[in-house]
């Protein structure tokens, strides 16, 4: 299936992370830095020509995304057992078997491109620069959680990350929004607005659409099509599933959302498309999630316990990069599970502090609510009690 | 997926080796891991998950896996019925089920509560089962204070109702706010304490609130109940009945802590027992004319009397219908023992007439008159009132016709008794006619043995003389 270059045997390794370090002293001799793959032919609309069907990875990034996506998946797995013990209560959307997405497009963004997503925020909050206490304490409330505590599961923000949104495709204007301020500033950023298959049907996307097109905002509407929209499959929700055909005069690509590096290349592209004035671009990533909805979901009752086990054997997103990797000399099994080790001390680092941190106190329950407050009194429970409004964190996103 | 905490096993070999226990910790764990990588690096805890979220414990109904069983992310581990469903325990683990702490069936196990250990794939497993299990024993051994905890408490809320005073509700929060006793509030309202005089004394005292300790309260509904029950007699009767005057709109009644175990016993019986109802119509007219005969020659006894030695020698003759449960197995006691329900001021108590068959009918009457009176002055053992095959509830001196009760497992019937009373009979004659009705539990005893009893019971009453004949009068 893929074609191996070997190139530049003895060229310098660099190595950012040092508790690998030691293992380079014995591990470097023999691996390669670079290898080339084919990735599954894109699909695509209104389009001439595609992205490149051949990529090259270097041992470097190849180590970058494995890690990311193990980081990802045992983040996510910790919130689950987290929510099982009863200590994140609420809303939790986990984003195990669709790593492969947001490390793929994170992968070819630039560092003023900006993201919006729907409630599984976990995975895209971790790789727009939060760590996995940032996310796992905002799941549990704590102090330490990117947006201390105060929004949970589906409200996390950072920069140029505009965060979880809870209503299902209210995030698909609200980035062609972010799109028209990048072009208004008059950088050439684009905005990755991210929905499901299921809010792919919603008349919001459409009119997003068009007033993208016939504007030109820098904006790509990725659909991470999962298979379900909660318990219903693409097949009974949607009269096309060719959801990167349903832009009509908006052009098109479809990716293999398991194969981190077609994500990065079709994202790539849809950058360039974008960023060049060519108005808006809608991209499909066929994926899979292997938990339920939400926790509230086994996950069972619509779909078979075998089809989930099938795609975890065949089309899982990290396994297959491994396996890559390992047969390309990119990386010994011994480095991967030394990466897979120091994930797991971060994850179980990351899941005591946010046991154990603290709340924040009913002080800042009026803090923070605007970025520039014009009145600074908020109403409390009547009209007549009014309470201060304080400005404690840094505003993210405020231009 | 379940709720993991992993524990390193090395930082465990540390206690067991001084030597390398020291050496490990100049070299910090990293080195300490390369150095003795056969050794269980890491052990995962999978405890109760919750799948509902409103489950506090669950059924481990079945494991998928056994113990060595190697696991992958997305197998299913178990199935745990929560309040809800049967759902399955997957996990998104890897690694091997080294040992299940809670086996098939276990019924009532609380979330959080460590079901099993998952060692990492290529470990020796059964090194990890003896390593852990001595370990986690010891975290899991139940904590002793909780019992005090409670006695504490219950004596404090004894030594509050003993008050004579009413209190109200405003006042009750007063005191329980400030943590104060009634006893050192000059009162001035006609029946005692008003909030008034709790404010006052708060403002003289300069008092604050006590801070309030979020275990005390559902301890206090709860385990003193539970306590209180367990005591033989008829706990002190607590209902104070006061006449109500204008000035007060209402009063609060205490109910005792024997009505609410009544209640929450019979709401698990009707819930959780197929119910299921029989009733029947005898001519009592023998029966009465057979007592009359007696007493007018001096021997008394009543027709309840009489009912039990019928019941009884029907239970003799149909002895499908004198089960009992014993956990989920059906048992046949040898002897008939019959409860008899007498109500008392603090709830329903059912003393038991044991071996009526070996009684005559003045020995029964004795028996039942006994246990009634000492069930009254709350003077019962607590083998007196627990146990027997079959109870009898009888209202027909309050002429109720006829009602149906609850079983009261582990019993699977009960007979309703309700008064006789006259009705036209056969060309035109009066008879006397009581009803009867059976509630019997259908997992333990069949519709059609329950109507064969019933109809013994009525012929039995019908013509008392046949109560000499013995099995051989069982109707086919």
């Amino acid at each position: 299936m893929f074609s191996i270059t070997l190139r530049s045997l003895g060229r310098q390794v660099h190595q950012q992370n040092k508790s690998l370090a030691p293992l380079f002293t014995y591990s470097k001799n023999g691996l390669n830095t670079e290898a080339s793959f084919d990735t599954k032919p894109f699909k695509l609309h209104k389009l001439e020509e595609g992205p490149s069907t051949s990529v090259t990875l270097s041992r470097q990034d190849a180590l970058k995304y494995y890690k990311d996506m193990q980081m990802i998946r045992r983040m996510e797995t910790a919130a689950g057992n987290l929510y099982k013990e009863k200590i994140i209560r609420g809303f939790c959307h986990l984003y195990s078997g669709q790593e492969a997405c947001c490390v793929g497009m994170r992968a070819s963004m630039r560092s003023y491109d900006a993201v919006i997503t729907a409630y599984r925020a976990h995975g895209w909050t971790y790789m727009m620069g939060v760590d996995p206490v940032g996310v796992l304490a905002e799941l549990t409330g704590r102090s330490t959680g990117c947006a201390r505590g105060k929004g949970g599961s589906m409200h996390m923000y950072v920069k140029n990350f505009y965060g979880g949104n809870g209503i299902v495709g209210a995030q698909q204007p609200l980035g062609a929004g972010v799109a028209l301020a990048l072009k208004y500033q008059g950088t050439d950023g684009v905005c990755l607005t991210l929905y499901g298959d299921g809010a792919a049907n919603q008349g919001q996307l459409y009119e997003a659409m068009n007033i993208a097109q016939l504007w030109k905002l820098p904006v790509i509407f990725i659909c991470e099509n999962n298979g379900y929209g909660m318990g219903t499959s693409v097949d009974r929700a949607s009269a096309s599933t060719n959801y990167y055909t349903r832009g009509d005069y908006v052009p098109g690509i479809w990716v293999d959302g398991m194969d981190v590096l077609a994500v990065r290349e079709a994202t790539r592209f849809a950058i360039d498309h974008c960023a060049t004035g060519k108005g808006p671009m809608v991209m499909e990533v066929v994926t899979y999630r292997y938990s339920g909805h939400s926790m509230s979901d086994p996950g069972t009752s619509y779909r078979s316990r075998d089809e989930i086990q099938e795609v975890r054997q065949t089309r899982d997103p990290i396994t297959g990069f491994r396996e890559r990797m390992l047969s390309t000399n990119l990386a010994t099994a011994d480095e991967l599970k030394d990466i897979d080790q120091e994930v797991r001390q971060v994850i179980e680092d990351a899941v005591k502090r946010a046991k154990s941190d603290k709340e924040i106190g009913l002080e800042e329950l009026t803090a923070d609510i605007s970025c520039n407050p014009i009145d600074t009194r908020v109403r409390g429970v009547t009209a007549f009690d009014t309470l201060s409004h304080r400005r404690l964190g840094p505003a993210v996103n405020n231009h | 997926m379940a709720s993991i905490t992993r524990i390193r096993a090395c930082d465990y070999l540390f206690h067991l080796n001084v030597f390398r226990s020291s050496f490990f910790k100049k070299n910090g764990t990293q080195s300490a891991l390369w150095f003795h990588s056969s050794a269980p690096k890491h052990v995962i805890e999978l405890k109760m998950p919750s799948l509902s979220p409103t489950m506090t414990s669950g059924t481990i109904v079945n494991w998928h896996k056994k113990e060595g069983d190697t696991i992958s992310p997305g197998d299913v581990l178990c199935e745990i019925q929560t309040d809800k469903a049967v759902m399955a325990f997957e996990t998104e683990e890897e690694g091997i089920l080294a040992k299940i702490y809670v086996g098939d069936d276990s019924s009532d196990v609380q979330v959080g509560s460590l079901i099993a250990l998952l060692a990492e794939s290529g470990e020796d497993w059964k090194n990890v089962q003896d390593s852990e299990t001595s370990k986690i024993s010891s975290e899991i051994s139940p904590k002793p204070e909780k019992s005090n905890n409670f006695i504490e408490v219950s004596q404090q809320s004894e030594g509050f109702s003993k008050k004579s005073m009413i209190l109200g509700p405003a006042v009750r929060g007063l005191l329980q706010r400030y943590g104060l006793s009634p006893s050192n509030i000059l009162a001035s309202g006609p029946r005692g304490l008003l909030k008034g005089d709790v404010l006052l004394h708060i403002q003289k005292e300069n008092l604050k609130p006590v801070p309030i300790s979020p275990i005390e309260k559902p301890i206090i509904s709860s385990k003193t109940a539970v306590v209180e029950s367990k005591k033989p007699a008829v706990a002190k009767a607590t209902v104070k009945v006061q006449n109500l005057t204008h000035e007060q709109e209402y009063q609060d009644l205490e109910l005792s802590s024997m009505r609410r175990t009544i209640a929450k016993r019979l709401t698990a019986s009707k819930t959780g027992i197929a119910h299921a109802y029989n009733t029947v119509n005898c001519k009592v007219d023998s029966v009465m004319n057979l007592r009359q005969k007696f007493k007018n020659e001096g021997i008394k006894f009543s027709i309840n009397d009489i009912i039990i030695k019928a019941v009884a020698t029907a239970l003799d003759l149909c002895p499908d219908v004198n089960v009992i449960w014993k956990g989920d197995q059906l048992i046949q006691p040898t002897t008939v023992d019959i409860s008899v329900a007498v109500a008392t001021n603090s709830g329903l108590i059912t003393p038991i007439v044991t071996d009526v068959l070996a009684r005559g009918v003045l020995e029964i009457g004795d028996a039942v008159r006994d246990l009634a009176e000492r069930a009254r002055g709350g003077k019962l053992q607590l083998h007196e009132f627990q146990g027997g095959s079959f109870t009898i509830s009888n209202l027909g001196m309050y002429g109720v016709n006829e009602f149906s009760a609850i079983i009261n497992p582990p019993q699977c019937a009960i007979l309703a008794v309700g008064g006789s009373r006259l009705e036209l009979g056969d060309g035109g004659k009066p008879v006397t006619v009581m009803s009867a009705t059976l509630s019997y539990d259908e997992e333990a005893i069949s519709p059609v043995a329950a109507a064969v009893f019933m109809s013994t019971v009525r012929s039995l009453l019908e013509s008392p003389q046949s109560l000499l004949l013995g099995h051989r009068s069982l109707l086919t």
